[in-house]
């Protein structure tokens, strides 16, 4: 029989002790080691010792879980969700630096419990990776799914967006008939998820944008209606396949959306500003986070504070209070100049970064690391659908970094790039330098980089003093 | 022969559909390569029920798919539409097909549920559904004449390839597991056609193949002995670091197939 939360007790708590213990100790050691944020070693060691420690300490947290899954803003989302909780006054214990597989939760729950496996909060918040979130389904029983979008991202991970979509089909089928599930209404393949669930689902939807897309880019991904097959209508194009689409085939549309935004002005890499319309009311909010995109997050991060009992003081509090997630467009000075750092890891990503960018002029100084590790996937063809076309005017130097660095400067040379303005160096370091000695004293250096690359060099960037360590934010 | 400045006619087969793996880089090479050379190069898209006449293009593009929209394109290719595709390459235009694109232009595809799809038949090819992917970065020992040059890129299928007596391989794995994994084949070649399992985009890393099916596509409507060379020093370098990576990366575990893979005919 599987075991059930309320079936632990006190008879197990000495083995969840002893793993949490565990746990602590490899966490402290690999800080102490400056081996990094240690988010996913910690959390093996625990499942070693207590398979079903992540169960066992969520079931102790009074508020229960939410999940935050999708291709894209899974880290922005919850941490703007965590922000408006702690503003409304909840203690959230939450995997803040990305890590987000089974691993990393237990590892977040386990930092924020006491020796005995009480976590010290009242709710989790978990970003789960997409392929992850049946198991998390599974083992957190979480009072509210948040799904963000769906994109192509790491095809030799995933596999096709269509199987993937049957994936978080069935496990949003094996939510609770209490719980909620909050979808982006925006994306066709994502608003066409949970058919099979019991739980209630809610939508948010960006109604009204100017700056739209003219035609769809090379790197839509869902054209294609799911139940049919027939090429999806669009009305108005924000992103990628993101926008106002019906089906002549079978007609289904859009879902009206219950979290809104009626009205957005964007102000380039400063921010937007944005009118939000809820079931309860409706405010004007400063979003310090660029692109159209960052108001998805917005509007999903406000609809889960809503389903969450949370009112619009909250949820303000936690937009004005916001602090960039780590790598999502954080301002860091270093040796006089600033250092744009935002994490660019699929074609749509890339593509919505290279439209704020395109906002800041031209003769800029551009840092894009490509890397091919795992969790970047190993397969680095999603450049090519990238439109790098539009970035190729705006770099007076552009300097190719990462594991893939010539893949990166060929992509660029084939963009339009004149070659002069290219530098390669594999190497994050000496490509930082190489960056930095471009730059003027108070310039921008814009740093693009693939998530395995911001890590690392956000890592560089501690060790250099420029910026603090992961496990000191927050 | 006409007189006057070479024009490439490209026909792009089902962007919108057949375009998963980023392989639209291949068409961005072809284009970028003739105008460097101050020639043009024209790409006309045809998707879902519109016509391919075979005099209009020199060469043809198809990447590869989902399996959902790798059905639309064999129903549609089903017919008028695979024999005017086949015409042209017998009349000597180039053609370049990675991956789905690649299978469904050989004789028919078996799926993994029993599915039975009939191929344009333009390769002696026939591709069975296996039960585990081929994933990983790849490098190739190509015998094209012509283009005889290493071929880097990235493999993810799981279809198995066998070819028939009608065409040869494209060349001979070094690293990766290519057409089946167990015959060291990877790709096929026909008068100017190619199939490969490529991805990467496959021609940016290997402009020597990209020139062969320039050239070849060319030559049926203009004199030609050989493309005017490009400064390729960053080609090279991306395709010499891809190459040590792929060497270091050591040999692929052998994947054993469930079942024997019938071959062809």
């Amino acid at each position: 029989m599987k075991s059930r939360p309320s079936d632990y007790n006190i008879r197990m708590d000495m083995r969840l002790a002893a793993a949490v213990a565990a746990g602590k100790a490899v966490t402290w050691l690999s800080r102490r080691l400056g081996a990094g944020a240690g988010s996913n070693f910690p959390g093996k060691v625990i499942l070693r010792l207590h398979a079903d420690a992540p169960q066992a300490m969520a079931s102790r947290l009074p508020g229960g879980c939410v999940l935050v899954s999708g291709t894209n803003g899974k880290t922005t989302t919850s941490n703007l969700l965590s922000g408006m909780l702690r503003a409304g006054g909840r203690l959230p214990v939450h995997n803040r630096v990305g890590a987000n597989l089974i691993t990393g939760i237990t590892a977040a729950l386990a930092q924020a419990s006491d020796l005995r496996g009480a976590p010290r909060g009242d709710i989790g918040l978990f970003e789960v990776d997409e392929a992850t979130l049946p198991a998390a389904v599974e083992r957190l029983r979480p009072r509210l799914v948040i799904v963000t979008n769906l994109f192509r991202d790491q095809l030799d991970r995933y596999g096709e967006l269509e199987s993937l979509a049957r994936r978080m089909d069935a496990a949003l089928a094996g939510l609770n008939p209490g719980a909620d599930v909050l979808l982006n209404a925006d994306d066709p393949l994502v608003s066409s998820l949970g058919r099979d669930t019991r739980a209630t689902v809610h939508y948010y939807g960006i109604e009204g944008a100017r700056d739209t897309e003219k035609a769809l880019r090379h790197a839509a991904d869902s054209k294609h209606c799911r139940e049919c097959g027939s090429p999806l209508a669009f009305d108005a194009h924000y992103f990628a396949h993101m926008g106002r689409y019906s089906c002549p085939g079978c007609g289904r549309s859009r879902p009206a959306p219950e979290f809104a935004a009626s009205r957005v002005e964007l102000r380039g890499t400063a921010g937007s500003r944005v009118t939000v319309v809820t079931p309860g009311w409706s405010a004007d909010l400063f979003l310090g986070l660029p692109g159209l995109y960052n108001v998805h997050n917005l509007l999903a991060a406000l609809g889960g504070a809503q389903l969450l009992g949370l009112g619009e003081e909250a949820v303000r509090g936690g937009v004005e209070g916001y602090s960039t997630a780590f790598g999502r467009g954080e301002r860091i000075p270093i040796d006089g100049r600033t250092l744009f750092l935002v994490l660019s890891k699929n074609p749509t990503g890339f593509n919505e970064v290279i439209r704020t960018l395109r906002g800041e002029g031209e003769g800029l100084v551009v840092l894009a690391a490509l890397n091919d590790r795992i969790a970047d996937g190993r397969d680095v063809s999603w450049i090519w659908d990238v439109d790098f076309e539009e970035l190729a005017p705006l770099p007076r130097r552009l300097v190719a970094a990462g594991t893939r660095a010539w893949d990166m400067a060929l992509r660029m040379k084939y963009a339009g790039l004149d070659t002069s303005r290219l530098e390669v160096r594999g190497d994050l370091r000496e490509a930082l330098r190489a960056a930095l000695a471009a730059a003027e004293e108070g310039e921008t250096v814009y740093a693009l980089t693939t998530y395995t690359a911001t890590l690392e060099l956000r890592r560089l960037l501690t060790r250099l003093g420029a910026a603090p360590g992961l496990w000191e934010e927050g | 022969m006409k007189l006057g400045l070479p024009e490439l006619r490209i026909c792009h087969l089902y962007p919108e559909l057949m375009n998963i793996y980023g392989d639209r880089g291949n068409v961005i090479a072809l284009v970028w390569r003739c105008r460097r050379r101050g020639w043009e190069a024209r790409v006309t898209r045809l998707s879902l029920g519109e016509p391919i006449d075979p005099s209009r293009h020199d060469l043809f593009f198809i990447g590869g798919g989902q399996d959902r929209e790798q059905m639309m394109v064999c129903e549609d290719l089903a017919g008028e539409k695979g024999e005017a595709l086949r015409a042209a390459v017998e009349d000597g235009a180039a053609l370049l097909s990675i991956c789905g694109g690649y299978q469904l232009l050989g004789k028919r595809f078996l799926t993994c549920t029993g599915e039975n799809l009939p191929g344009v038949s333009l390769f002696d090819a026939e591709t069975v559904g296996g039960d585990t992917r081929f994933i990983g970065n790849v490098a190739v020992d190509c015998r094209l004449e012509g283009a005889e040059s290493t071929l880097v890129g990235f493999e993810n299928h799981s279809g198995r390839t066998r070819l028939g007596p009608g065409c040869r391989p494209l060349g001979r794995v070094i690293r990766g597991y290519g057409n089946n994994g167990e015959d060291g084949g990877e790709g096929c070649v026909y008068r100017h056609a190619i199939g490969t399992y490529l991805h990467g985009s496959l021609l940016p890393k290997n402009p020597r193949l990209a020139d062969w099916l320039i050239l070849r596509a060319l030559r049926r409507r203009y004199q030609l002995e050989a493309l005017p060379p490009l400064d390729d020093a960053l080609e090279d370098a991306a395709h010499r670091a891809a190459l040590d990576m792929v060497l270091r990366e050591g040999k692929r575990p052998r994947l054993s197939p469930r079942r024997r893979l019938p071959s062809p005919r």
